[in-house]
C-alpha cells in the first residue's frame, strides 16, 4: 500500500481505479493537403482569419481597461491582417501543400526564430506577442477542447494537473468517485463547485507519481489523503465510511421538506450559492429557500470572448424561472483584471487584490457593467431578482451604482423594480454598515474576502494560509458591527461566505445576528440541521462570551469542546 | 518614385507600438512602401517586416514610396519620425 498527503478541498470518500487525464496534445494531425484540397483550405484560412479577427475587436470596443492592453491587441491584429503574412500563409498551402495549421505553425516558427536571435533584448522579447498570435490562432483553427474525459466512469478516481470548473462539473456528470489535482487550491472556483456536487478532492503536490493508471486508489477528501492499492484494512474501513456516508446524506434527506427553524422558532432564510447555472440541479435538489449568490464570473473567464447581453439574460431568466418564487440574488461580475487575463492579455496588477476588482472593475469597464445590469432588468419578469454589487468600500460607489441601474432602466423598456444589496467583504463596509444599509435592501458578508482584508491574508498563499482565521475576534466583531448597524436601518444580513457552510459556525453567526445564510447546495441539508437545533437566544449569550475571547484558537477550542 | 532617408530619434527605437503606428498610417494609402535598413529591405505595410527591422535609436532608414500618392505618404511617414513618434 502506498500512502500519500495531500491538501484537502472537498470531502467525501471515493473508491475506484486511477484515471490520468490530460489535455489533448497541440499537436498538427494533418501536415499536408492535396490538390484538391488547396480552395477548401484556402476558405479555412479567410474564415478562421476572420473569426479571429471579430475576437479581437470585440475584445478591443468592450475592454477599455487598459491602453496598454489595447495598444497589444491593436498589434495582434496587424500582425494577422499582415499583407506578407496572408501572402506567405497562401503560398504555403497553394504551392507547398501545407495543411493550414502546418503552414501557420511554419510561419511563426520562422518569424519566432528571428526575433530570438536578436541581439537586443527588447526586439528579441517581442517574440511572445508572435507567439500569442499563433497559439490564438491554432486554438480557432483546431477548436481546441478541454480535458479528454472520454475514459471516465463511475469507478474512476481522476489523476489531473489543473482542472477548470466546467471540467468539474463534467466529472460529476461521469459519476466519477473523486479527483486529484497537482495545483490547486481550497478557494479556488473549481473547489468551490467540487464542494457544492460532494465530489471528493484533494490536491498533492507530485507525491502521486508513483501511482500507475488503473491502480486502485482511495481518497479521503475530509484528510487530503491517498492510499494506492490498499491493504484489506484500509480497504475495510474505507468502505464502511463511505457506507456511512451514504446513510448519513438519506438521513439528511428527511430534513428536505421541513423548515430551517430554530428551536425557539426563529426562522433562517437558508438559501444556496451557486457558480455555474448546472448547479440549480443541486439547489432545487436540495429545496433552499433561493439562491443567495449567483457567481457570474463563469460567463466571464475560461472563454475567448465576452459574453452578450442576450446570452446573460437567457442564463438569468432561466434560473430566475426555476427558483421561483424564491429569491435570486445575482452578484455583478466580481473578477479582478488577472482572471481575464486569457480573454485580455492584462498585464500583471502588483497586488491584484488590492487592485481593479469588484464593482472596481465594472466602474472602469461601464460597457460591459451596463450590459450584464440591463440583461438582469430584463430577465427579471419573475421579479423575484436582486443584484449585489461585490466588493464596495464606501456608500458612494452604491450610489453610484444605482445611478447606473436607473441609466439602463431608462434604456430600456418598462422593467420591474429591482432590489439592490451590497457585499460586505471590506472592513470599511463592515464599519460603516449602517450608512451602506440606508442605500441597500439587503447585505451580504462574503466572509472570505472580510478574512482576508481584515487580517492581511491571501488565503492561496500556502506559506502564509495559516493566518487567515474565520474565528479571529477581529473577524467576529466585524460581523457583529455589520448585524447590528444594518438592522437599525431594517436591513436583513446574510453570510453566503465559506463560513456559512461550515457546521461548525452556525450557531456562532446566528448568535452575532446574522439572519440569513447561503450556502454550498450540498451543505444546505447539514446546515439546517444545526439551524434546527440551536437556539437563538443561548447563542447569543454564547456568542457574547467568545466576543470577549482574545485569539481564534482560544475561540475554536470553545467552539470544538461544545 | 520618392527615396529619403530618417534616423530613428525615439529612445526605445522601432518597437511594437510605433511599428503598429506606422504600418496603419502607411496601410491607408496605394503606393508601394519600401523601408531599407542597410542591407535589409522589407515591406513598409507589414508589420512582421517593420519589427524584424529591429531599428533602434540612431539608426538609419531609407523610405522608399512608388504610387500615386507617395508624396502624401512620405510626407506623413517623416512628420511621425520627426516627432519620435509621440515618445520620448
Amino acid at each position: 500500500m502506498k500512502e500519500c498527503k495531500g491538501i484537502p478541498v472537498s470531502e467525501g470518500i471515493g473508491i475506484g481505479k486511477a484515471k490520468f487525464v490530460t489535455k489533448p496534445k497541440f499537436e498538427i494531425k494533418k501536415k499536408n493537403i492535396s490538390e484538391e484540397e488547396v480552395d477548401s483550405e484556402l476558405e479555412r484560412f479567410n474564415t478562421n482569419l476572420e473569426n479571429v479577427l471579430q475576437e479581437m475587436d470585440y475584445l478591443i470596443q468592450n475592454f477599455s481597461h487598459s491602453k496598454d492592453n489595447q495598444d497589444i491587441l491593436h498589434t495582434h491584429k496587424m500582425i494577422l491582417t499582415d499583407p506578407e503574412f496572408i501572402a506567405k500563409i497562401e503560398k504555403m498551402i497553394s504551392q507547398e501543400l501545407m495543411s493550414l495549421e502546418q503552414a501557420i505553425k511554419k510561419h511563426f516558427t520562422d518569424i519566432i526564430a528571428i526575433f530570438n536571435n536578436m541581439e537586443n533584448q527588447y526586439y528579441a522579447d517581442r517574440s511572445s506577442d508572435y507567439e500569442d498570435v499563433a497559439q490564438r490562432f491554432l486554438k480557432h483553427s483546431m477548436n481546441l477542447k478541454g480535458l479528454d474525459f472520454s475514459k471516465i466512469d463511475k469507478n474512476s478516481i481522476i489523476f489531473v494537473d489543473k482542472i477548470s470548473p466546467s471540467e468539474v462539473t463534467r466529472a460529476y456528470e461521469c459519476e466519477a468517485q473523486g479527483i486529484v489535482l497537482r495545483e490547486g487550491s481550497k478557494n479556488s472556483h473549481s473547489a468551490i463547485i467540487a464542494r457544492s456536487m460532494g465530489l471528493p478532492m484533494v490536491v498533492c503536490l507530485g507525491h502521486h507519481d508513483n501511482i500507475s493508471e488503473n491502480e486502485m486508489v482511495i481518497l479521503d477528501g475530509r484528510k487530503g489523503k491517498i492510499f494506492a492499492n490498499p491493504d484489506e484494512k484500509t480497504l475495510q474501513k474505507y468502505s464502511k465510511l463511505q457506507e456511512e456516508e451514504t446513510t448519513r446524506q438519506k438521513q439528511l434527506q428527511k430534513l428536505k421538506d421541513k423548515e430551517a427553524i430554530t428551536k425557539d422558532g426563529q426562522k433562517v432564510g437558508l438559501m444556496s450559492n451557486i457558480e455555474i447555472p448546472e448547479e440549480i440541479v443541486q439547489v432545487i435538489q436540495s429545496n433552499s429557500a433561493g439562491i443567495g449568490l449567483f457567481r457570474t464570473e463563469f460567463l466571464f473567464i475560461d472563454r475567448k470572448n465576452l459574453p452578450t447581453e442576450d446570452e446573460q439574460y437567457k442564463i438569468y431568466k432561466k434560473i430566475a424561472e426555476k427558483i421561483s418564487p424564491h429569491p435570486l440574488i445575482i452578484r455583478t461580475i466580481d473578477v479582478g483584471g488577472d482572471k481575464l487575463s486569457s480573454i485580455l492579455n492584462i498585464e500583471h496588477e502588483l497586488n491584484p487584490n488590492l487592485g481593479c476588482r469588484g464593482i472596481r472593475l465594472s466602474f472602469e469597464n461601464i460597457p460591459i457593467f451596463k450590459t450584464q445590469l440591463k440583461a438582469i432588468l430584463r430577465a427579471n419578469t419573475t421579479g423575484n431578482i436582486k443584484i449585489m454589487f461585490p466588493m464596495v468600500s464606501c456608500v458612494q460607489e452604491v450610489i453610484n451604482a444605482k445611478k447606473i441601474i436607473e441609466e439602463c432602466k431608462q434604456e430600456l423598456e418598462e422593467v420591474n423594480n429591482i432590489e439592490i444589496g451590497a457585499m460586505v467583504e471590506i472592513p470599511s463596509a463592515a464599519l460603516n454598515a449602517d450608512i451602506i444599509a440606508k442605500e441597500c435592501d439587503f447585505l451580504s458578508i462574503g466572509t472570505n474576502d472580510l478574512i482576508q482584508y481584515t487580517l492581511a491574508v491571501d488565503r492561496d498563499n500556502q506559506t502564509v494560509a495559516k493566518y487567515y482565521k474565520p474565528t479571529h475576534p477581529s473577524v467576529l466583531q466585524l460581523i457583529k458591527l455589520t448585524a447590528e448597524k444594518a438592522h437599525k436601518h431594517q436591513v436583513k444580513v446574510a453570510v453566503c461566505g465559506e463560513m456559512a457552510s461550515q457546521e461548525e459556525y452556525v450557531g456562532l453567526l446566528l448568535g452575532l445576528g446574522v439572519d440569513e445564510l447561503s450556502v454550498s447546495p450540498a451543505k444546505v441539508l447539514s446546515i439546517k440541521e444545526k439551524i434546527r437545533n440551536a437556539d437563538i437566544k443561548e447563542q447569543q449569550k454564547r456568542a457574547e462570551k467568545i466576543l470577549q475571547m482574545s485569539t481564534a484558537e482560544e475561540v475554536m477550542d470553545f467552539l470544538e469542546k461544545e | 518614385m520618392i527615396k529619403t532617408k530618417v534616423t530613428i530619434k525615439n529612445k526605445l527605437g522601432m518597437h511594437a507600438r510605433p511599428a503598429t503606428m506606422l504600418v496603419k498610417a502607411a496601410s491607408k494609402y496605394r503606393s508601394d512602401f519600401k523601408i531599407i535598413k542597410g542591407d535589409m529591405e522589407i515591406n513598409g505595410k507589414s508589420i512582421m517586416g517593420v519589427m524584424t527591422l529591429a531599428a533602434e535609436q540612431g539608426s538609419e532608414l531609407e523610405l522608399v514610396a512608388d504610387g500615386v500618392d507617395e508624396e502624401h505618404l512620405i510626407k506623413e511617414i517623416t512628420t511621425m519620425f520627426e516627432n519620435k513618434f509621440d515618445e520620448e
